[in-house]
């Protein structure tokens, strides 16, 4: 308990806490039978920044979600700081969750909550008091440049403004692994960039980004490593040069 | 048990906030009752829907046990006659008073004569002269036994069966008749209740149980969002158990409402009807007890209905 507490106060004061991943012959089976992930073997230093890349179907999203345990491994493990994930009982998986940041192409805010509403969710969620989720709130739409618009429902902003109040909800916890799904699908090549920037911030100060994207432009050129996935098979992993 | 915490979770568990679970409490109540009176009208459709459910079967209740009141200290007069065979010997008829009068139950035994008999049946028929014809006076000796007010319907059957078996007693009439009644009414409707009591609260558990329903329908997108962000099942089910039980609540209170009209309409009707048999209305049991009762059962049934639905619907909401 106490070492528990200790630990976790460690974590804390070192500015944000981080996560690695380990995928171990993963293999992803859906209902229908269609196999999206085969013997998928990857290791994901904590504090990296990495890119999944690979056309349309290759097991991009797949691969998100086994992580968030969205889906279900069918064979092999997924180790998150040395635990398999995929053997957490299901009442484990809230804590887990709350520990992981997620961002969607379809952001999923709701449209009938305040940008404050939407990214003071996740810290509810978790039971926090009003009085401090508001300050985690205010920082992190600060840090997405969003602050003035925290009164605003959804629709009233841009596409590009919605991804990042989406950004916004996925960190205001302090994960330790932020997780993005296609975040720049909807978005002009001067925006994305922008979000990869924001991206890039928070794992400067030592979280684990793992975004999912098919823009090889993009990605290319912002020097990071990629993982290039087809058809469920691993076909390249490329090493980032901008990786410290 | 610290290691062991850290080896089965890939982070260690922060500290819980303290009093994280109260104040999601108050907030998911304020919350709940801001969005039942944003919506009103359907919430005062479920709230009649539940309280006539409630009403009917509590006001059989009622029913009921003002009947068993009634029976129970009857103003009338109870009692037993007893008919004692023909030429019977004054001994057996002093024996029979004697046990009679030992009877808890017994307030007051009356010896009838033959020759009593006879004057007051003449008296009564007008047939003084023809019954002078008859050479031997045809009426038994009797006696006529009260019970006390006390005495209900077992009392008066024990007294009979006592009084019948003695020697020289030929025949014991109870004259009970409209008490009697009056107990098996109560019994039928006390069936009747406990029959229409359970239909009508699995009535009042499917009404909130599909109004939940509907709300978690409604909240869906909500609920993803949530349970993506990490919301536990109990997080995800506390504003819904909240509607059952504000439901169920205001059900409850629905249920006494419509029951005071009902009691306000019928108090006349039911003061005269109950008056002729020389009783007045006094409803007994629609006291405190009663009222937070049935609040209390209103609130049980939505709370249950809420449960089956959130148990039947948010164990299957996909996360995005
Ligand atoms: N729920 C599902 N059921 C069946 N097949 C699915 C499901 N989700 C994805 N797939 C299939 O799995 C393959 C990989 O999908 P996905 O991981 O979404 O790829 P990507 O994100 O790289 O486009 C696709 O062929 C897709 O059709
Ligand atoms: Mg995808």
């Amino acid at each position: 308990m106490i070492y528990d507490r200790l630990r976790w106060n460690l974590l804390w004061r070192r500015s944000w806490p981080v996560g690695s991943v380990d995928f171990r012959n993963v293999s992803k089976r859906y209902d229908n039978g269609f196999e999206a992930l085969k013997q998928i073997s990857v290791s994901i230093r904590e504090g990296s920044m990495t890119f999944l890349t690979g056309h349309s179907g290759a097991g991009k999203s797949t691969f998100l979600r086994l992580l968030l345990r969205l889906e279900h491994a069918d064979r092999g493990a997924i180790a998150v700081n040395g635990v398999d994930v995929t053997r957490l009982p299901e009442r484990a998986l809230p804590a887990y969750r709350r520990n992981l940041g997620a961002v969607f192409q379809d952001h999923h805010l709701l449209a009938n909550r305040t940008v404050y509403e939407n990214v003071a969710l996740p810290l509810r969620v978790g039971g926090m008091r009003e009085k401090d989720a508001a300050r985690r709130v205010r920082a992190a739409l600060s840090r997405v440049g969003l602050l003035e618009k925290e009164l605003q429902f959804p629709r009233a902003l841009s596409t590009g403004e919605q991804q990042r109040v989406g950004i916004a909800r996925a960190v205001v916890n302090r994960p330790k692994i932020l997780l993005a799904d296609e975040p720049t699908g909807n978005l002009d090549p001067e925006l994305s960039r922008d979000i990869m920037t924001l991206f890039q911030q928070f794992r400067q100060v030592g979280t684990t980004v793992i975004v999912a994207s098919h823009d090889r432009e993009l990605i290319n050129s912002l020097g990071f490593r990629i993982i290039e996935l087809s058809q469920g098979q691993l076909l390249r992993d490329i090493p980032g040069v901008a990786d410290g | 048990m610290a290691k062991e915490k850290v080896s089965t979770h890939p982070w260690p568990s922060p500290p819980r906030a303290r009093f994280a679970w109260f104040r999601d409490h108050a907030r998911v109540a304020s919350e709940s009752f801001g969005y039942l009176s944003a919506r009103l009208a359907t919430s005062l459709l479920v709230w009649l829907l539940i309280g006539i459910a409630l009403a009917l079967p509590a006001g059989l209740f009622l029913l009921q046990t003002n009947l068993s009141s009634l029976t129970g200290d009857w103003q009338g007069r109870p009692g037993v006659s007893v008919y004692f065979e023909r030429g019977v010997a004054k001994t057996h008829v002093d024996a029979v008073i004697a046990k009679a009068e030992a009877q808890a139950s017994v307030q007051q035994v009356w010896h009838i004569t033959p020759e009593d008999a006879l004057e007051e049946f003449q008296e009564f028929s007008g047939l003084a002269e023809s019954l002078d014809l008859l050479a031997a006076n045809p009426l038994p000796s009797s006696l006529k036994v009260t019970l006390a007010n006390s005495a209900d319907v077992v009392d008066l059957q024990d007294v009979a069966r006592i009084l019948g078996a003695q020697k020289g007693v030929d025949e014991v009439v109870i004259e009970k008749t409209w008490l009697e009644r009056l107990a098996a009414l109560s019994s039928l409707v006390n069936r009747l209740g406990v029959v229409l009591g359970a239909m009508f609260a699995l009535g009042a558990v499917l009404v909130t149980a599909t109004s939940v329903r509907l709300a978690i329908e409604a909240r869906l997108d909500e609920l993803r969002v949530q349970k993506l962000v990490g919301a536990s099942n109990a997080f995800l089910r506390r504003p819904f158990l909240y509607f059952g039980l504000l439901y169920g609540l205001g059900g409850g209170l629905i249920a006494l409402m419509l029951l005071s009209a009902v009691l306000l309409l019928l108090e006349k009707p039911l003061a005269t009807l109950l008056g002729s048999y020389g009783s007045t209305l006094n409803v007994v049991g629609f006291d405190f007890t009663f009222l937070a009762g049935l609040m209390l059962l209103g609130g049980v049934l939505g709370l249950f209905g809420a449960v089956l639905a959130s148990q039947q619907r948010l164990g299957t909401v996909e996360v995005v």
